[in-house]
C-alpha cells in the first residue's frame, strides 16, 4: 500500500494539483475531501464508526504537525548535550536528521523522497524567516553601516554570481567532462543561485567570540540584502533564458529591474509598516490581537510585492524594520513579548523545515553526479567568496571610519555558508531550460553540505586561532581583567555622554521630521518612550525582592574581613587560586553595554543584559533618586495640564520632576527632547516603597557620601526616621507622613496610570518624595512588611 | 519587451533616477557638513585641545551639551547626566558623573565639560614630539591615567586603598560574589601592584602596572579625534 504523501511534498511536476491541494494548508478539508474521493475513501453518510482509521481525512495537516514535532524533538535532544550547539551549527543537526529521514522513507519505498514545492517554500516557509530578521534588526547600526552592507550585498554577490558563472562556463568549455552542453546563461544562472549567503550559522558562532560589533551587523545585513539581490537576479538570467535573443538593451533593462524591484519593493514594505503602526494606535482596546496586525502587516506587504513582480523580501524587511519603533511603544508589554517569541518560533521552524527537506531530498535519485562539476563548483565558491571580501574590502575601507581588519574580512569571507535560499532556488528551475538539472542540484547539496558542516564547525576554532596568535601569550595578572573592565566601561561611559558617537546630517533631520510628524502620528498618546523605560517596567518588583532576600545585593563587606585583612599579611596564591580568581571574575564582571544585541535565530538574547541592568539600577537607585528629589524640591506647585503621565513603576503619589512636565510640547507626553530617551531616567528612580524599604542600600552611598550630597542624605535620614514610625500601618494610607507614605498599588497593569490616579489625595502642594530606603531598615521592619507586600 | 517578460509598470525613464539613487547611500555615515554656528561659545578659548580639534566637533558637542542641559541655564547638573539612560545602567555611572564636576561644585559649564572630554582624545603621532616644554596634553597617557585613578581615589589622598578597590569593585560585579571573593580578589589586585609594602596603590604603581595595557587605546574616544 503505497503511502500517500502529503500533496505539499510532491516534485513540482504537478504543480496544478499540488496548488489546488494546498490553497490553505489542512483549511480546505472539503476541497481535498473532495479531490481525495477519486482515491476511493469517499466518505460513507451514517454514524461515524469508532476506531476506524480515516487517515486520508487528516492527512495533511497530520504530516505537516508530524513533520515539525519531529523538528522540534530533533532540537531538543540536540541540546541535552550542553556543549554540542557550540561546536556544531544547528543547521547541521537538522540536516542529518533530514538525511536520517530521507533514508528511512527511502529504504522503505524505493522511491525518491518528496522534495519541495516552490509555491510552499516561497509563500509559507521564506517569508518568517525575513521577517525574523527584519524585526530584529538594529536600525541604528544598519542604517550608519548601509553603504558597506550595500556594496558587500550587491557588488559582492555580483561579483560572486558572475564570477562563479564565467569561471564555471570556461571548465564546461573542456569537453573532457562532458558538460559542453551547458550554456554560458545557464552558468551565471547556477552562479547566481549559489551564492546566496546564509551566514546565520555564522552568527551562533559569533556569541563566543569576540567579535567587533561592526561585524554583527555587516553580516547580518548582508545575508538579507544578499537574498533579495539573488532572487531578482535568479529571476533575471532565467527570464534570459528563456528568450530567444537578447540584445544589449536587455541587459540596461534587466539592471534597471533590478533596481526597480528593490526599491519598489522597499517602498511597499514603508507603506504598509506606517500603516501597521497606525493601527496599532488604536488597539488599546483589543490587546489580546496586537501581535496578529504586526504579522498581518508584514506578510501582506510580502505578498503585495510579490503580486507587483517586486521583491518581496526587500518588501517585508523594510516593514518589520519601519514598524518596529512605533508599534514597539504602542502594544502592551505581553503583546510585545509574544511578537518576539512568536516570530523567533515560526522562523526557528521555518528554518528547521527547510534543513530537514534538504537532508530528505538529498537521499535518493535526484542526482547526477559529475566530479568535475561539482569539485569545480566547491572552488569557485571559495576562492570567489575570499577574493571578493577581500578585493571589495580594500575599497570600501577608504570610506570607513572604522576599517575592516583582517580577522574581520576572513570571517566574513569564510563565513559564507550557503543555505536555504540556493537549495531552493535551484529545484525551481524549470527543467525544460535546464536539461541538466539533476547536475545542478546535486552540486548545490555538495556545497551546502560543505559549507555548512566543514566551514561551520571549523570557524570557531580557527577565529580562536586567529586571535591567540595575535594576543601575547603572557598570563594575565588576575587584576588585569578588572583593569581592562574598568575602562571599558569608563570609556562606554563617557561614549554615552557624548551621545551617538558619528554625527550624521541625514539621520538627525529624519529624527526631527519623525518626531514632528510620524510620532504624533503613529504613536499613541500617553506612552512612554524608551527602551529603558520598557525595561524598568519589565523590572518585576517580585523579583527585587526576592534578591535583597537572598540578601545578595551589595551586602556590607563586614567588619570582619575587614579587620581580617588588617591583621595579616596578604599570603600568596597558588596557581590553582588564581585561575578560580580569574574565572570568578570572568563570569561575574559586568558586561560592556554593548551597542547592538547580537542576533541569534534560535534565541532571544536579550535576558543576560537585561538581568545586569536590573541589578545595577537596583544598586544606583539611591543616587539616581537622589537626584529625583533635588529637582522635585526646586519646583513646588501642581501641573495644571491636563493628562499627565506617570509611568508605572512609580508609587502611585510620587511627583515627576517639574521641568519635564512643564515641557511638553505636546500636551500630552512627558519629555520631547530630540534625544528622546533623556527623560526616561525619572521613572527609573521609584521602586514601590516597600521594595525600596527592603532593599539593602548601596554601601557607597552610606560610607562616603561625597560632599555635596551630605546635606541631602542626612534629611532623608531624619526624614525617614520621622516617618519611620508610621510605616507599620499601611492602612493609614493617605497620611501625608513626612518620610514614608504607604500607597495602595493596584495590581499593575503594563501601561501609564493617567493622573486620575495622581490627584487621589494630597491636596496639600507639597510634593513627597519616593520614600527612600534607608540603612537602618531593620530586620524587624523587613518582616513586618514582607507579608504586607500583596500588590503581584 | 525590454523586461524580460515581466510586466513593469513603472516606465522606462524612472529607471536612470532609480539607478543613480543607491550610489548616494555609500556615503552615508560620514558626516554631511551641515557646520552650525557655534553659538555663544565662538570665542571660547578651548586651549587645552590642541588646534587639530575640528569645529565641527565642537559644534557637535556643544550641540550635545544644550540638549543635555534641560534648564537651559548653561550648566550642566548631576541630574542632567543623571537622565542618560545608558549610564544609568552602567556600572560605574555615578563615579563618571562625578568626574566631570569640579571639586565641591554641581555645575558644570560647557568648558568644564569639554576638558573632561579632553582626555579622551586619542593621542596622535605628530603630538607626542612636538611641544615638549609646554604643558601636557589632557589626553598625554600620563593624565588619562590619572583620570581614572581619580575615579578609583573618591578621598583623593593619591592612593586606592582596600576599602576604595572594593567599592569599585563591587559595582563592576554581579551578584553572585561573595564578599570573601572580593575581597580576595581585592587583595591578590593590590598584592600585584603594590611595591612599596604600603597595602595601597600610589598613582606610580598604578601606572607601572598599566604599562603594558594599552591605555591610549582604551582611553580614547573616536569621534573626538
Amino acid at each position: 500500500m503505497r503511502r500517500d504523501l502529503p500533496p505539499l511534498l510532491y516534485d513540482s511536476q504537478a504543480p496544478a494539483r499540488a496548488r489546488g491541494r494546498l490553497c490553505r494548508a489542512g483549511a480546505a478539508p472539503g476541497a481535498a475531501r473532495g479531490e481525495r474521493s477519486a482515491a476511493g475513501s469517499r466518505r460513507r453518510p451514517g454514524p461515524a464508526r469508532h476506531g476506524a482509521l480515516d487517515y486520508p481525512h487528516v492527512q495533511i495537516p497530520f504530516e505537516i504537525t508530524l513533520w515539525i514535532l519531529l523538528a522540534s524533538l530533533a532540537k531538543i535532544g540536540f541540546h541535552l548535550y550542553h556543549k554540542l550547539p557550540s561546536i556544531v551549527p544547528e543547521s547541521c543537526l537538522l540536516i542529518l536528521v533530514g538525511l536520517l529521514l530521507g533514508g528511512i522513507i527511502f529504504g522503505a519505498e524505493e522511491k525518491s523522497p518528496p522534495v519541495m514545492n516552490s509555491d510552499v517554500f516561497f509563500l509559507y516557509l521564506l517569508p518568517p524567516i525575513v521577517l525574523d530578521a527584519g524585526y530584529f534588526m538594529p536600525t541604528r547600526l544598519f542604517f550608519e553601516n548601509f553603504g558597506t552592507i550595500f556594496w558587500y550585498a550587491v557588488v559582492g554577490t555580483l561579483w560572486n554570481a558572475i564570477g562563479i558563472g564565467i569561471s564555471l562556463y570556461g571548465i564546461c568549455q573542456i569537453s573532457a567532462f562532458g558538460l559542453t552542453d551547458i550554456t554560458l546563461l545557464q552558468n551565471l544562472l547556477f552562479g547566481s543561485l549559489i551564492s546566496a549567503v546564509d551566514p546565520v550559522a555564522v552568527l551562533a558562532v559569533f556569541e563566543n567570540i569576540h567579535v567587533n560589533e561592526q561585524l554583527y551587523i555587516l553580516v547580518f545585513g548582508e545575508s538579507l540584502l544578499n537574498d533579495a539581490i539573488t532572487v531578482v537576479l535568479y529571476n533575471l538570467f532565467k527570464s534570459f533564458c528563456q528568450m530567444r535573443t537578447i540584445k544589449v538593451i536587455d541587459i540596461f533593462a534587466g539592471i534597471a529591474n533590478f533596481f526597480i524591484v528593490g526599491i519598489g519593493g522597499v517602498l511597499i514594505g514603508i507603506l504598509l509598516g506606517f500603516v501597521a503602526a497606525f493601527t496599532t494606535r488604536f488597539t488599546h482596546k483589543i490587546r489580546v490581537i496586537e501581535p496578529l496586525f504586526v504579522f498581518l502587516y508584514s506578510y501582506l506587504s510580502y505578498i503585495t510585492a510579490e503580486m507587483f513582480h517586486l521583491s518581496g523580501i526587500m518588501a517585508i524587511t523594510s516593514c518589520a524594520m519601519t514598524m518596529n519603533k512605533y508599534v514597539e511603544e504602542n502594544v502592551s508589554q505581553k503583546s510585545y513579548t509574544t511578537i518576539k517569541y512568536f516570530m523567533k518560533m515560526l522562523s526557528s521552524v521555518s528554518e528547521t523545515l527547510i534543513f530537514i527537506f534538504m537532508g530528505v531530498s538529498t537521499v535518493g535519485k535526484n542526482h547526477e553526479w559529475n566530479w568535475a562539476f561539482v569539485s569545480f563548483t566547491l572552488l569557485f565558491c571559495l576562492i570567489w567568496r575570499a577574493l571578493g571580501v577581500f578585493v571589495l574590502t580594500q575599497i570600501i575601507n577608504v570610506f570607513r571610519t572604522i576599517p575592516l581588519t583582517f580577522k574581520d574580512q576572513f570571517i566574513i569571507a569564510y563565513g559564507g555558508l550557503r543555505g536555504a535560499i540556493c537549495f531552493s532556488l535551484v529545484f525551481l528551475l524549470p527543467p525544460a531550460v535546464f536539461p541538466r538539472k539533476k547536475l545542478f542540484i546535486t552540486a548545490v547539496i555538495v556545497v551546502i553540505f560543505f559549507t555548512v558542516f566543514i566551514q561551520g564547525i571549523t570557524i570557531r576554532p580557527l577565529v580562536e586561532f586567529l586571535d591567540v596568535k595575535r594576543s601575547n601569550k603572557k598570563q594575565p595578572a588576575v587584576s588585569e581583567e578588572i583593569y581592562n573592565r574598568f575602562f571599558d566601561h569608563v570609556k562606554t561611559g563617557i561614549e554615552d555622554v557624548c551621545g551617538h558617537w558619528g554625527h550624521n546630517f541625514w539621520r538627525d533631520k529624519f529624527k526631527k521630521f519623525d518626531n514632528k510628524y510620524l510620532r504624533r502620528l503613529l504613536i499613541r498618546e500617553n506612552q512612554p518612550k524608551s527602551s529603558i523605560v520598557s525595561l524598568y517596567k519589565k523590572l518585576e518588583i517580585k523579583h527585587a525582592i526576592e534578591m535583597a532576600e537572598s540578601g545578595m545585593i551589595s551586602k556590607v563587606p563586614s567588619s570582619v574581613s575587614l579587620s581580617d585583612y588588617h591583621e595579616g599579611k596578604i599570603k600568596p596564591l597558588s596557581p590553582t587560586e588564581m585561575e578560580n580568581m580569574r574565572e570568578i571574575l570572568t563570569k561575574n564582571l559586568y558586561q560592556i553595554r554593548h551597542r547592538t544585541m547580537s542576533y541569534n535565530r534560535h534565541s532571544l538574547a536579550a535576558d543576560a543584559s537585561e538581568k545586569q541592568a536590573k541589578e545595577i539600577l537596583i544598586r544606583r537607585r539611591h543616587s539616581l533618586r537622589e537626584s529625583l528629589r533635588k529637582t522635585n524640591s526646586l519646583s513646588r506647585e501642581r501641573p495644571a495640564a491636563a493628562n499627565t503621565k506617570r509611568f508605572l513603576s512609580l508609587p502611585k503619589n510620587t511627583k515627576l520632576p517639574e521641568k519635564l512636565r512643564v515641557r511638553n510640547k505636546t500636551s500630552s507626553r512627558v519629555g520631547d527632547s530630540s534625544d528622546s530617551d533623556l527623560d526616561a531616567a525619572t521613572t527609573v528612580l521609584n521602586l514601590r516603597p516597600r521594595a525600596g524599604k527592603i532593599l539593602r542600600e548601596q554601601r557607597l552611598r552610606q560610607q562616603r557620601p561625597l560632599p555635596e550630597f551630605r546635606v541631602e542624605w542626612k534629611n532623608e535620614v531624619d526624614g525617614s526616621q520621622d516617618g519611620r514610625g508610621e510605616q507599620q500601618d499601611p492602612s493609614t494610607l493617605p497620611q501625608p507622613s513626612i518620610g514614608f507614605r504607604q500607597p495602595l498599588l493596584t495590581r499593575p497593569r503594563f501601561g501609564t496610570l493617567s493622573r486620575e490616579d495622581l490627584t487621589a489625595d494630597h491636596g496639600s502642594a507639597r510634593p513627597m518624595p519616593p520614600p527612600r530606603l534607608v540603612r537602618q531598615a531593620s530586620q524587624g521592619d523587613r518582616q513586618r512588611n514582607k507579608p504586607e507586600n500583596q500588590p503581584y | 519587451m525590454m523586461f524580460c517578460g515581466t510586466e513593469d509598470p513603472f516606465g522606462q525613464l524612472g529607471t536612470a533616477v532609480l539607478a543613480v539613487l543607491p550610489l548616494s547611500f555609500l556615503c552615508t555615515g560620514r558626516a554631511w557638513g551641515a557646520e552650525k554656528p557655534l553659538a555663544r561659545h565662538a570665542n571660547l578659548s578651548l586651549s587645552f585641545f590642541s588646534s587639530s580639534v575640528s569645529h565641527s566637533q565642537i559644534t557637535r558637542l556643544y550641540s550635545r551639551f544644550t540638549s543635555l542641559d534641560k534648564g537651559e541655564n548653561g550648566t550642566l547638573s548631576r541630574e542632567d547626566f543623571q537622565r542618560i539612560p545608558e549610564l544609568a545602567i552602567n556600572p560605574l555611572g555615578d563615579r563618571i558623573i562625578n568626574a566631570f564636576f569640579p571639586e565641591g561644585e554641581d555645575q558644570v559649564n560647557f568648558r568644564g565639560f569639554m576638558r573632561t572630554l579632553a582626555h579622551f582624545r586619542p593621542i596622535e603621532d605628530n603630538e607626542k614630539s612636538k611641544d615638549q616644554n609646554g604643558p601636557e596634553p589632557l589626553n598625554s597617557r600620563s593624565n588619562k591615567l590619572h583620570f581614572a585613578f581619580r575615579l578609583y581615589d573618591l578621598d583623593k589622598d593619591d592612593k586606592i586603598s582596600r576599602d576604595e578597590l572594593l567599592q569599585v569593585l563591587r559595582m563592576m560585579v554581579g551578584v553572585n560574589i561573595s564578599d570573601e571573593q572580593l575581597g580576595s580578589i581585592a587583595d591578590r589586585t593590590i598584592q600585584e601592584a603594590d611595591q612599596d609594602g604600603d597595602s595601597a596603590i600610589s598613582f606610580a604603581e598604578f601606572v607601572k602596572v598599566l604599562e603594558k595595557v594599552d591605555v591610549e587605546q582604551k582611553m580614547s574616544i573616536r569621534f573626538l579625534h
